[in-house]
């Protein structure tokens, strides 16, 4: 008898489980979802760092009577990006509109999650975003979602340190100049930066082999080929950072956003970063006792006379294939990054990927009180205007592996032990583009290792 | 009202029968029993039952970025067999359950003597303060501990200032040692309030008995209070293995604190799987990962209960 029952509820479990999986492996092949362009109830998965979503969206609804936007706020990128893929599994549950960190967005776009938006005409917007973060969003060449912000790489230095080690931050143009620095900076005891190679270091990895012109990774549909350490730009890339380990010019024990390296930051123990143009708000909080030392400048180049940026960071909004109201979502994605959203965005602190607002004379504007307040922690530098110049440089195109979050997350696990001294940062490095050769695989890719 | 009578009829039914037929009274005794069950039976299998028959359900399955899901047998459980990370972060946690645990059980049974021992002074402020750390969530006491460990500007640097000397317990070969060092503080107090109760369930007539025998202190620790204990150190055994082997807040709080990066992304079993399903895309080898460390588990402890209920018998 209680055997019988347990037989009951088993069966009972497994076909719920059976109910489940079958909603879980639903397809959605219908590509006709557009709904009205007019008309609809929108929900809207994202982060809010500037806190001024409400306040677009209410203006997004005004300007827009038939279409209501929900905004979810889910806290970080990686959140979002893990509560995006569950919904695609679940087949439901999922926004309308969704914001994601640009790297993953391939990942989504490989996966079938999201909506082509050259149906709507994206394509065409090219030239009006910066090169950088726009490059990144396509994915067989078709935009698959819009730059709300970008994060061209910058080079933030410490004044008053370098004053002390005799060194003009201004004059470093190329990373040879850069090494000479280093090593002046090092005899007054401070590092010119610090290199953990951990998790939190991968972006400005990412940020500075695409500088160097390197292509570790070479996506074409389902063949992968990985190339870590034998392409141009990786070798010289290797060569360089290694000279700095080897040297003990670089503070290895400190991973970036790290509580230490916000004390480093903040005492002058880390002299310079090589980072995103989003970091000035960061600086500001993190190192308060400097407010007046740090100054902006462009990137080192590896040629003289170079002017080649990469990209650190950015996030991006995109329409999800489940959408029902694919038409009214693209509407609302286009106001924020192209329309009237785009410019609240950058009133708010977001750093504008839109050409438009780059060149505009307000975001240069050192009187208006963001402007000012940045300004007076740069020593009266206009931050905005370097910050800018290097969004409007040329980057050349660089591509991310479609499971880029596995690939940050397991950055650290290899490349570490190259700081650590125990491997050399070229051996470092082929493990870890084994170790992404064997994810992707994994994946059902087709991987060569070169 | 209805409702109520009939409830009535159905208590009284089977009693009025009771005379009658014992054998049929003990099969509805069995149906009254499931009345009571239900709330709790329903919340069981919809948390419980249901979620590991999904996961092990799910571990039959691949889902690729190319290629979508399909059914794979075990080659999920094969492909564990072979994960040398896998096993690594197995070998991690049996290497500190080994060392963590019979260090904290020894610690919180010492303590438990000393507060029964009924010579201390402040017995429930001892108490009290002893437990507290177990009710600090484990997030916010890893953070108070990893800035106690900072080398460089946590308490241990400061040590290092005035001492000059040059202690790192962030070192990728003590970090293990560090971690355990938290785990101990935050859940001695609680193995001790287990061990405690079951000292204070002695009567006081046994410690009359044995003094009037002449029994020392000591006497009385070694042939009444250890053998009361070793009931509830089975247990206390049990539940910290299962706790160590599923360790994951402590290391992946400290993961950005600890210089380079001593805690890989595959620190711990359980870090692992975060990391394969979270990251990886591949809940599905995670939940055979998950799996096989339930059963792992289970054996050890199964192993656990079977040697205490063998020393019980004796």
């Amino acid at each position: 008898m209680r055997n019988i029952k347990r037989i009951v509820a088993a069966t009972a479990a497994v076909a719920t489980l059976v109910g489940l999986a079958a909603c879980g492996s639903s397809s959605n092949d219908s590509s006709a979802n557009k709904g009205d362009a007019d008309k609809a109830e929108l929900v809207f998965w994202g982060w809010d760092s500037g806190n001024s979503m409400k306040q677009i969206i209410a203006n997004f609804e005004k300007a827009n009577p038939g279409i209501t936007v929900k905004f979810n706020n889910t806290g970080t990128a990686e959140k979002t990006s893990t509560a995006l893929s569950n919904a695609i599994a679940a087949g439901n549950g999922a926004p309308d509109v969704v914001m994601l960190e640009d790297p993953t967005v391939t990942q989504f776009a490989v996966t079938d999650g999201l909506v082509d938006l050259s149906e709507f005409g994206a394509d065409k917007l090219a030239d009006d975003f910066a090169a950088g973060p726009w490059n990144k969003l396509q994915y067989n060449n078709k935009p698959y979602a819009l730059p709300i912000d970008s994060g061209p790489e910058m080079f933030f230095y410490n004044k008053a340190v370098f004053d002390k080690a005799g060194v003009d931050g201004e004059s470093i143009k190329t990373w040879d100049d850069y090494y000479e620095a280093a090593k002046k900076i090092r005899a007054t005891g401070s590092y010119i930066t610090n290199l953990a190679g951990t998790s939190g270091d991968y972006q400005p990895f990412t940020a500075q082999i695409w500088q160097a012109g390197a292509q570790p990774w070479k996506v074409d549909g389902e063949k992968i080929t990985i190339n870590m350490t034998k392409d141009a730009g990786m070798q010289r890339y290797i060569k360089f950072v290694q000279k700095l380990i080897d040297e003990d010019l670089v503070d290895t024990k400190t991973p970036n956003w790290s509580d230490d390296w916000n004390r480093e930051l903040n005492d002058g123990t880390i002299a310079s970063l090589t980072i995103g143009a989003w970091m000035p708000i960061n600086l500001m909080t993190g190192a308060p006792d400097q407010a007046g030392n740090w100054r902006v400048a462009q990137l080192p180049q590896w040629e003289e006379g170079q002017q080649v940026s990469a990209e650190d960071g950015g996030s991006a909004l995109a329409v999800v294939k489940l959408s029902k109201n694919q038409a009214a979502a693209y509407k609302f994605v286009e106001y924020m990054t192209h329309g009237d959203g785009a410019q609240e965005m950058a009133d708010t602190g977001t750093f504008p990927s839109l050409k438009k607002i780059l060149q505009s004379d307000s975001f240069t504007d050192p009187t208006t009180e963001g402007n000012k307040k940045t300004n007076d922690y740069f020593g009266g530098q206009n931050v905005n205007e370097v910050l800018a110049e290097a969004a409007q440089r040329p980057t050349e195109k660089f591509q991310y592996l479609p499971y880029n979050p596995y690939a940050q997350s397991t950055y650290g696990d290899e490349v570490s032990k190259a700081y650590t001294k125990e491997i050399t940062l070229e051996q470092a490095l082929t493990n870890y583009g084994k170790k992404l050769a064997e994810q992707g695989e994994q994946q059902g890719y087709t991987v060569t290792v070169k | 009202m209805s409702a109520s009578s009939a409830t009535t009829a159905g208590v009284t039914g089977p009693d009025v029968r009771h005379s009658a037929t014992a054998r049929v009274n003990k099969h509805k005794a069995d149906w009254r029993g499931w009345k009571f069950m239900w709330p709790f039976a329903l919340v069981f299998i919809f948390v419980f039952i249901i979620p590991i028959c999904y996961a092990i359900y799910i571990s039959f399955f691949k889902k690729q970025m190319i290629g979508g899901t399909k059914f794979v047998g075990f080659e999920n459980y094969a492909r564990l067999l072979g994960d040398t990370q896998f096993w690594s972060s197995v070998g991690r946690v049996a290497l500190f359950t080994c060392v963590q645990v019979p260090i904290m059980l020894f610690l919180a049974a010492m303590m438990a003597l000393a507060l029964d021992s009924m010579k201390l002074h402040g017995t429930k402020f001892f108490r009290i303060s002893t437990f507290l750390p177990y009710a600090v969530p484990a997030v916010v006491s890893t953070l108070i501990w990893g800035f106690v460990y900072g080398a460089k500007y946590g308490l241990v640097g400061s040590l290092n200032d005035v001492l000059g000397t040059n202690l790192d317990l962030f070192a990728p070969n003590i970090l293990l040692a560090s971690i355990g060092n938290i785990v101990t503080w935050e859940f001695t107090g609680y193995n001790m309030l287990i061990f405690y109760s079951s000292l204070s369930t002695i009567p006081h007539s046994l410690y009359e008995a044995a003094s009037i025998d002449g029994a020392s202190e000591w006497q009385i620790v070694k042939s009444i209070k250890l053998p009361e204990l070793k009931g509830s150190l089975a247990i206390t055994v049990i539940f910290s293995i299962i706790g160590s082997f599923q360790l994951f807040n402590e290391p992946s709080i400290l993961q950005n604190m600890v210089p380079g990066n001593a805690i890989t992304t595959y620190y711990t079993p359980n870090m692992y799987a975060y990391n394969l399903s979270f990251s990886g895309n591949q809940s599905n080898y995670a939940a055979a990962l998950a799996i096989t460390m339930a059963v792992i588990t289970m054996a050890i402890a199964y192993a656990v209960q079977l040697n205490s209920m063998k020393e019980q018998m004796k």
